[in-house]
């Protein structure tokens, strides 16, 4: 797949302490299909087999096209997502994530980073540090 | 952060909603840096307007294509309801509708049309020998046939069963019958099905409209000029006259009539004398059938055969023919030898009868008569028709002892390689082509080549139509056996033949 525009790449994707994939997204970011894919990608690849709780950083992206919604319906290794957010904008465009795709495993919008981080530890997941 | 009663992104999301509610669903507005409500609301709408952007193309896109799928329908609606589903040529009322045009462009001064009607002469035999299967294969073939004769301007249309017809919009007369005498030409040639070929031959009825005139008037007086052309022979082509009309309903009348013609002693066989051309010596005669009517006098064959065969009275006719040509036989018996035949012609349909072998073999024992004293005359193009059930029951009426000849021959488009599989012993050559000998050398030369071919078979051949003492003699020089015609004498009643037949010593037959 060819890689995306560094505007539309995301900008981290790690595994933290807790086990918990940490994606994020740079601010300003148009998330195309393509780039959306290709971040999801790479979280099957660092999962490796194994489900893990994912936050997904969004703060500040600018647009998500339609075939990235798309993509984020697709199932992957992430066990539950919390979109984190600040603003009403990124609370609208969250929410048209999640109703246009029928997720495949819990997802929520927060704007408050413990509460995201509280939601990823309600559910099992067989991810190790 | 800004107020919002201040704030001209208002404005600007007013002017947005302006533009989607006119139509303008790829319109969209940019949200401010500030990411607050006003620009949630700006993207929360830039959504919907994708969304219903993307549902109203994905509705314009199914509209398309049922829309496609609506109108294929109806067009092969129209086609199933004008179009003949086996050969896919125009039906009737796809016919009669162009009819109408050509006539409505003829009242405003185009040429009338004119209407060909074609019916094949022996796709019964076909179909009731071969099967349906077979038969559909040769439609569709005449339908290839016909397309390939006429104007990119003319339908060729399937009417039902066997029948045929085409429109020639602005033709001339001379146009028409060039294009009539090529359709007749194409059907004559064989049918190729697998490793068989059939012929169907085809009468064709031809009628140039007039001013005024409807697509059922022409239709019908078509279909009188092609019953005119079966009645002469088949494999012709008539032109239609008023005079038809009256000669249609006399077929009428002779079907009817017909029915009750053998039950009331109508029938006569006239004999006609089959000679040894060496000798001299009548070693046979064919038996002619002959319609003595009540009101019309002595009628021939041509007259009342033809009918008898569409009608379905052949076969009862048939019976009769058989019973009295035997009976006749059986009633020389003093004065003919034993090797003396009686010659009795079949119709194709009569062949197929599947009970004809049985209602022989029980007239000959009834009348006491040797099965080697019948001989049964099929004509060529009865026999090719590739019909198997007629081609197995001759073989049993071989097996009785009864001979089998190919009528006619030369007539028809059979090969002569083609009589080896033929179950007959007698050959006998149509006069048309004796006719010629006296203008035509190389004619002569043709025939001499064909009684040496038939000869090499192990067939015995009889020239029909002998006129003159000078035919005779070729006919002797080219080897040929045996012939028949008015030099040898006329066709004539049983008394008179027993007279003639009593009156010379009958020595008998070598073969």
């Amino acid at each position: 797949m060819s890689i995306p525009p560094a505007e539309s790449r995301y900008e981290s994707l790690t595994v933290d302490d807790e086990g918990f994939v940490q994606l994020r997204w740079p601010a300003g970011a148009k998330i195309t299909g393509p780039s959306a894919k290709d971040a999801f990608d790479e979280v099957n690849r660092i999962c490796a087999g194994t489900r893990r709780p994912m936050l997904v950083d969004m703060a500040t992206t600018k647009s998500v096209a339609r075939e990235a919604r798309s993509v984020f319906g697709e199932p992957c290794a992430a066990s539950r997502i919390a979109l984190l957010g600040r603003s009403p904008v990124d609370r609208v465009i969250a929410n048209f994530t999640l109703g246009v795709s029928q997720v495949p495993c819990p997802t929520r919008f927060f704007t408050d980073r413990d509460k995201a981080l509280a939601f990823l530890r309600e559910g099992p997941h067989d991810g190790t540090v | 952060m800004t107020e919002p009663f201040d704030d001209k992104r208002l404005d600007e999301l007013v002017d947005l909603i302006v533009q989607l509610a006119s139509g303008n669903l790829s319109a969209r507005l940019a949200p401010s840096p500030a990411r607050d409500s006003v620009d949630a609301v700006i993207t929360g709408i830039n959504l919907l307007a994708e969304e219903l952007d993307l549902m109203y193309q994905n509705l314009e896109h199914r509209v398309a294509e049922r829309t496609a799928a609506l109108d294929q329908a109806r067009r092969d609606m129209e086609r199933l309801a004008l179009n003949d589903g086996l050969t896919g040529l125009a039906n009737r009322t796809l016919l009669a509708d162009r009819i109408g045009q050509a006539i409505a462009r003829a009242e405003r001064g185009e040429r009338p049309p004119c209407v060909l009607l074609l019916d094949l002469d022996e796709f019964k035999n076909i179909n009731d020998g071969l099967g349906h299967g077979a038969g559909d294969r040769v439609l569709v073939e005449v339908a290839h046939r016909l397309s390939s004769v006429v104007r990119n301007t003319d339908t060729v249309a399937r009417l039902g069963g066997d029948e045929f017809a085409i429109l020639m919009p602005g033709t001339t007369e001379e146009g028409a019958l060039r294009i009539a005498q090529r359709a007749l030409a194409e059907l004559q040639k064989p049918f190729e099905l697998g490793d068989r070929a059939v012929w169907a031959g085809a009468s064709i009825g031809v009628c140039f409209g007039q001013r005024g005139q409807t697509a059922d008037l022409l239709l019908r007086d078509a279909d009188t000029a092609m019953y005119a052309a079966k009645a002469r022979g088949r494999g012709n082509v008539q032109v239609f006259r008023a005079e038809m009309h009256h000669a249609a309903r006399e077929r009428l009348q002779v079907a009817s009539e017909l029915g009750v013609a053998v039950a009331q002693g109508q029938l006569r066989l006239h004999y006609q004398p089959i000679v040894e051309l060496a000798t001299g010596t009548i070693v046979a005669v064919e038996a002619m059938v002959r319609w003595m009517h009540p009101q019309r006098g002595l009628l021939l064959p041509v007259d009342f055969i033809p009918v008898a065969e569409d009608s379905g009275h052949i076969v009862e006719l048939g019976h009769w023919v058989l019973q009295t040509a035997i009976g006749q036989l059986s009633n020389w018996r003093e004065t003919v030898p034993e090797s003396f035949q009686v010659h009795v012609n079949l119709a194709p349909v009569e062949v197929r009868w599947p009970g004809l072998d049985e209602f022989i073999s029980t007239t000959l024992q009834q009348h006491a008569v040797a099965p080697n004293r019948l001989a049964l005359e099929v004509s060529e193009t009865g026999l090719m028709t590739g019909d198997i059930a007629g081609l197995d029951a001759l073989q049993t009426l071989r097996r009785l002892g009864v001979s089998v000849e190919i009528d006619d021959f030369g007539t028809g488009y059979s090969s002569i390689s083609y009589l080896r599989r033929l179950p007959i012993d007698t050959v006998k050559i149509d006069q048309s082509l004796i006719s010629e000998f006296a203008t035509d050398g190389d004619q002569t030369a043709f025939v001499g080549a064909m009684f040496r071919l038939i000869d090499s078979l192990g067939l015995r051949t009889v020239a029909e139509g002998v006129e003159t003492a000078t035919q005779m003699e070729q006919l002797l020089a080219l080897g040929c056996r045996y012939g028949q015609g008015i030099f040898f004498g006329e066709p004539r009643p049983a008394g008179d033949m027993t007279q003639v037949l009593s009156a010379r010593p009958i020595p008998a037959r070598s073969t």
